[in-house]
């Protein structure tokens, strides 16, 4: 699994991650996952390239969440509708972190 | 149109490490990429990833020679799951199942129907899919 970090206007950071976001991705991700969540405050994480997703994966970007909220910043996720956003929608996310299907939404709720 | 031979069966063996949910991870995809659609080989996919990290994480002690067996069967239109361990007794199909519960709730939600049996000191877990009324065209 890739994570990559993007400085966009309006001091967004965008995150993307590509791949399979099961419990082997979610291993390599999570440590510098939550090093950005540290030090960034408005964060979309945009799932658009990840092929899968499994409980271990929603944990990390849980955490992130929190870690981001803790220190008054905003995390949105940017996904498409497919069968990772079924994914979290199942898992009850949609109500605790907000869910966009395009970029310029994500980037509006950040910029909100 | 995916493949249409009736009865075909995979069975998969794995040792308790987390390094062994990428083997079953390639090993689900090879078996379902012509027998299936998209939307089941994700939920086969899911399921078994929740099921079988579960019992590598919960399963045993630490020095336990804990076994997994994993078999895929496609029976007609349909796809049927089979893990069984030797490890403690782990029950996702009970209500009060609290390990993992973020993992056991995708199971049941993906999965189109579970059942889970303790026998002879094994966990026997079965899933089952179902492929959806109209299968997309190739």
């Amino acid at each position: 699994m890739d994570i990559s970090v993007d400085d966009l206007a309006g001091g967004i950071t965008k995150v993307a991650l590509r791949g399979r976001f099961d419990t082997t991705g979610a291993v390599v991700v999570e440590l510098p996952f939550n090093k950005i969540a540290t030090e960034k405050q408005k964060i979309m994480v945009d799932l658009s390239a990840v092929n899968f997703l499994a409980s271990y994966g929603i944990r990390v970007l849980l955490v992130g969440a929190k870690i981001v909220k803790n220190n008054g910043g905003n995390l949105v996720i940017l996904c498409p509708d497919n069968n990772v956003a079924k994914v979290l929608k199942t898992a009850g996310m949609d109500a605790l972190i907000p869910i966009h299907q395009s970029e310029a939404a994500a980037t509006a709720a950040l910029a909100s | 149109m995916i493949a249409m031979a009736n009865n075909e069966a995979s069975r998969l063996v794995l040792r308790k490490d987390v390094a062994e949910l990428k083997r079953l991870a390639g090993w689900i995809e090879g078996f379902t990429r012509k027998r299936t659609s998209p939307d089941v080989s994700f939920a086969v996919q899911l399921c078994l990833e929740e099921a079988v990290a579960n019992i590598i994480m919960y399963g045993g002690a630490r020095d336990d020679p804990l076994e997994i067996a994993v078999e895929l069967e496609r029976n007609g239109g349909n796809l049927v799951a089979r893990i069984e361990d030797n490890g403690r007794q782990l029950d996702p199909t009970l209500e009060e199942a609290k390990v993992g519960d973020v993992g056991i709730h995708l199971m049941r939600s993906f999965a189109s129907g579970m059942d889970y049996e303790r026998r002879d000191g094994r966990n026997r877990l079965t899933l089952r899919f179902l492929e959806p009324a109209v299968p997309p065209a190739e």
